[in-house]
């Protein structure tokens, strides 16, 4: 047992390593860098940079520099815990994302929070009373959930949202909180724009997971060790949560190691049609840059997050699922 | 998987602006589109010091500090002899706070533009006379080698260390000469040699060149390397801009702070910089670091890499009113971030700025006129006055097939191009009516326009003369589809014109025209490119066609590299010639077109000439462009770029109309110091 999380772990190291290798190849290698990235940028803001600034930052942020030089002086950081200066904002790529990173997580953990918290009972109520009406209802909300990209509905409801309730547009505060130190009004004002960008990330991922809920149960429900309980004359509540809801959640364990990652960037294109800030936009926005430092460090986070997250949820399913754990041995 | 779904966010928008486009032109030409485009003003400056203020006064949060003793009296902040505005319509109430967007750290020429007044001389409201700014006045030598510019006596930096000769010459000597920190540029060299500061007095300072440079005025007063002023110029990275707070930034570079080098390398990696280099740069960056002295209307207290940039009030400001008050009138202004243009426009629609230029879209326009009054605001359309917001440039240098080379390079194949566009249909659809449809041309308000027959030539729709030209041209085969064919080998002749997605749909307006073309029976196909590759394939000399807007062209000699490939960085029209003309023949292509070399000569000869002649080289110049039409205008004079204005009802001194222009700095020719809220409650 302890050998093989050992393993897992090393090879764990292991991708991450590769990863940022491959990260830091995939961002540099569209032709023109930085400096391309960044007059062209400029060019449709108004401000027009000339060859001679241009000559200057190049040599400034060592973009002419070939790829393994560059790599190896990023990297070289990264093992000390500095993850270099991030060229667009001008200050350690730490700083840029330190303050989004937590108001990524509440969003996120909010949206993971509403998709479990609807989708686990939901879906345990339609197998259970497959055909019923209820069934049926919540079947034609969820596909309603699942056929609506969520962009365009994130952009209804900021509509619907400033049309007649009064509500401030994207972001996560109003613009009076916005350069307040933190108050309890503050984090009030916070909560009061949590909802919609919750309800409009967790829509998606709820329909999807009521399905797969309804469908791994609805196997379970029909083998014979169910009607065994049954026979011996369990209550029906415990019938169905003691063992089938239990193998019926194996998915739901596996699914693990991609929510970490999502837990830290949030949606891009949600947090970009709202405006929102989180990690998201920041990442998307390094990438089109080739700001090289930010974007590797945000993939690099990212890429060992999934790591993490699938080793996690390696052990959770051998936790929930015995047939897992007996085949290890 | 989201970049599939980012391909379905883009054609959902690009079905909106389509549908919102239809909408648009309709409800535009109901109200005559006029309603909107007022008569051009703005402020004047008072230059006869018999009608200045003789009392002064301030800000009361400024009345403040000076009670409480932590700032010297107004009088001695502001310099005896103040640059005095007349407002546009009224003397102001001092407070506020001007909300307004940004979309990111890449977009400091938002405040950049707002503390505009920070360069040497400036443009007039109307963009056609220079102004002093800082300086309070110039002088050309006889001989045209020396231009001596007049500092204001007693005006002070933002931290109330004065302003003098010494920050110019500190400039010249230990920044822009020393090629550490950057490399020398074109705005300070006459014929490929550099010229030098010299200080003559406390207050004066002299730009002396080795040859006569009669353009450097012009330079000083434009949106150029040299004249730009200090919050442009010495943010991100660079180091121009003629002057800098010595007393502040001489800690950073090596010698003259004391310290050596290695010390100085020492203190920047402790604080987290790569080298003294760049911690130097980030030090005389306004928008990052609050710290630096600057002399511009308001300096930076919450940094623009934040979700908030905050600018406030320069306690030293050296511009009053005519009634004594010192400026700016507001306390602040606060740029909020927004991630997208989709967002500032909801937001805009909303009320939640105050006075908003940037990133609103023209397309946006029926729902910013339909919430005009429940939110508080009124639309204004400026327009702009370069000829053209499409320019199709044809590389004349393109190498890499010799079929289509041959015909980008054939002056009556582009004349055929040209009056082959229906200029009429791409206004109504895409400009809503409100530009003017012709060929590339500044405005013919503007010196340079070399008169109202050019806006014409080559450049009114008439299909059947272009056909009967392409046919003449040799053109004559055609394939089963009716799209001409090659000479060289008789397959179809393709054209590329590459798009870049931009404050224009250029790949939308681009489809229309190859949709024009192919009634000629010439197949073009739009292509879109991702923004850096776009550019990066026409600075290699990869483009055959190039649509982008020449804003700025209306001031040929300031900006020349939309209208005359000049500058490798964005020479649509011949990477390789422009990279021939700067490395004096050493590395690109030579051009053999004898139009070409003449327009190199006339705008090469322009630095040496008075105004009189240099407007005749200029108007030489577009002579020969509308001519040969290297560069097909298509519609221009027009709100597109910056010129669509969302203003709060409760401010004022506002102009119905602003110039929209690169030398404008849009908003910063309005002076934006003498806006101000109407409303007592906004005051606060």
């Amino acid at each position: 047992m302890l050998s093989f999380i050992a393993r897992r772990i090393m090879l764990g190291a292991l991708t991450t390593w590769v990863i940022s290798i491959i990260a830091f190849l995939v961002i540099l290698l569209p032709p023109g860098d930085f400096v391309d990235a960044y007059i062209a940028q400029l060019s449709g803001l108004g401000q027009y940079v000339s060859l001679e600034t241009a000559a200057n930052l190049r040599e400034q942020y060592g973009t002419d520099q070939p790829f393994h030089v560059q790599y190896i002086k990023w990297i070289r950081r990264v093992a000390h815990g500095d993850f270099g200066q991030s060229l667009e904002f001008g200050v350690p790529v730490a700083d840029v994302i330190g303050d989004r990173l937590w108001l990524t997580m509440v969003v996120s953990l909010g949206a993971i929070a509403l998709t479990w918290g609807l989708a686990l009972p939901i879906g345990i109520y339609s197998a259970v009373h497959q055909y019923s009406f209820g069934d049926y209802f919540f079947t034609f909300i969820g596909f309603i959930g699942l056929a609506i990209p969520n962009f365009l509905l994130a952009l209804i409801l900021m509509y619907i949202g400033f049309k007649y309730f009064d509500a401030s547009i994207g972001g996560l505060f109003s613009p009076e909180y916005q350069l307040e130190p933190w108050t309890w009004e503050k984090i009030w004002d916070l909560i009061k724009h949590l909802p919609m960008p919750v309800i409009i990330l967790g829509m998606a991922g709820t329909a999807q997971l009521i399905r797969i809920m309804r469908a791994n149960l609805l196997d379970e429900l029909r083998k014979p060790y169910v009607v065994t309980a049954r026979a011996k004359g369990l209550t029906e509540t415990r019938v169905i949560l003691k063992y089938p809801v239990r193998a019926a959640l194996n998915p739901f364990a596996s699914t693990i190691g991609y929510l970490l990652p999502f837990v830290v960037s949030g949606s891009i294109i949600i947090s970009v049609v709202m405006s929102l800030p989180t990690v998201g936009p920041i990442l998307l926005r390094a990438l089109v840059a080739q700001d090289v430092y930010l974007a590797g460090t945000i993939i690099l986070m990212l890429g060992t997050l999934t790591v993490i997250g699938t080793i996690i949820s390696d052990l959770l399913l051998m936790w929930i699922d015995p047939r897992i754990r007996l085949e290890q041995r | 998987m989201w970049h599939v779904t980012l391909k379905r966010v883009r054609l959902l928008i690009v079905l909106t602006i389509l549908f919102v486009m239809l909408i648009s032109s309709a409800s535009l030409n109901a109200q005559g589109g006029g309603g909107y485009i007022g008569e051009l003003e703005g402020p004047t400056l008072v230059l006869d010091p018999a009608q200045w203020p003789t009392e002064f006064s301030e800000a009361p949060m400024l009345a403040e500090k000076v009670a409480a003793g932590d700032l010297p009296p107004v009088v001695e902040r502001i310099p005896s002899e103040p640059l005095v505005i007349q407002p546009l319509d009224s003397i102001g109430e001092y407070g506020g706070t001007w909300r307004r967007a940004f979309v990111g750290p890449g977009d400091g020429e938002n405040g950049n533009r707002i503390n505009a007044s920070d360069k040497l001389l400036f443009w007039d409201y109307t963009g056609t006379e220079i102004v002093p700014s800082a300086a309070k006045g110039w002088e050309v030598s006889e001989d045209g080698t020396t231009t001596t510019v007049f500092l204001r006596e007693g005006m002070k930096w933002s931290d109330g260390a004065p302003f003098t000769a010494d920050d110019f010459v500190f400039w010249f000597e230990w920044m822009y000469s020393d090629t550490r920190i950057t490399t020398p540029i074109a705005d300070m060299a006459v014929q490929g040699q550099q010229g030098r500061v010299e200080k003559v007095d406390d207050y004066t300072v002299s730009f002396v060149f080795p040859g006569p440079n009669l353009l450097f005025v012009d330079l000083l007063a434009g949106d150029t390397l040299i004249g730009g002023g200090q919050s442009v110029r010495q943010s991100r990275g660079t180091s121009y801009g003629a002057y800098a707070p010595a007393h502040y930034l001489k800690q950073f570079i090596p010698e003259v702070s004391g310290k050596t080098e290695e010390e100085l390398n020492k203190e920047a990696t402790d604080a987290g910089f790569e080298d003294w280099v760049t911690r130097l740069h980030f030090a005389t960056d306004w928008q990052l670091n609050p710290d630096v002295p600057n002399i511009g209307p308001f300096r930076t207290v919450q940094p623009i890499n934040t979700e908030a940039w905050v600018v406030e009030r320069n306690p030293y400001y050296w511009a009053v009113d005519t009634a004594g008050n010192q400026l700016p009138y507001l306390d602040r202004v606060v740029f909020t971030l927004a991630e997208n243009p989709q967002i500032i426009t909801l937001r805009a629609i909303a009320g939640e700025y105050d006075q908003q230029e940037r990133h609103i879209l023209m397309t946006e326009l029926p729902a910013i006129i339909e919430n005009q009054e429940t939110s508080n605001y009124t639309l204004h359309l400026d327009l702009a006055f370069n000829g053209s917001d499409a320019v199709y440039q044809f590389n004349q240098s393109y190498d890499a097939d010799p079929e289509i080379a041959k015909w980008l390079t054939n002056a009556d194949f582009r004349r055929a191009l040209s009056i082959g566009i229906d200029r009429d249909q791409l206004n109504e659809t895409f400009w809503l009516g409100a530009g003017v449809p012709g060929s590339a041309v500044p405005a013919e308000s503007s010196p340079y326009n070399p008169g109202p027959e050019y806006r014409d030539m080559w450049s009114t729709y008439d299909p059947d003369l272009a056909n009967q030209m392409l046919d003449d041209i040799g053109l004559t085969e055609r394939d089963s589809d009716g799209y001409r064919v090659r000479t060289d080998n008789g397959e179809r002749l393709r054209l590329e014109i590459q798009a870049v997605a931009s404050f224009l749909p250029y790949v939308q307006i681009s489809e229309m025209i190859a949709d024009q073309w192919s009634d000629l029976g010439i197949y073009a196909e739009p292509r879109e490119y991702e923004r850096t590759l776009g550019m990066t394939r026409a600075a290699n000399n990869e483009t055959q066609i190039f649509v982008w807007t020449n804003g700025g062209t209306e001031l040929l000699y300031l900006f020349p590299r939309h209208a005359i490939p000049v500058d490798p960085t964005e020479a649509f029209m011949g990477p390789a010639f422009a990279k021939w003309f700067v490395t004096n023949g050493a590395d690109g292509i030579e051009p053999t077109d004898p139009n070409l070399l003449r327009i190199y000569e006339l705008f090469t000869a322009a630095t040496g000439l008075d105004e009189a002649g240099r407007i005749q080289n200029a108007q030489e110049i577009w002579k020969i462009l509308v001519d040969q039409q290297y560069g097909i205008g298509t519609v221009g004079q027009s709100p597109a770029f910056m010129g669509v204005r969302i203003v709060n009802n409760d401010f004022a001194n506002i102009p119905d109309r602003t110039c929209i222009a690169q030398h404008c700095r849009t908003p910063g020719g309005s002076h934006p110091e003498t806006f101000y809220f109407t409303n007592p409650d906004r005051r606060d």
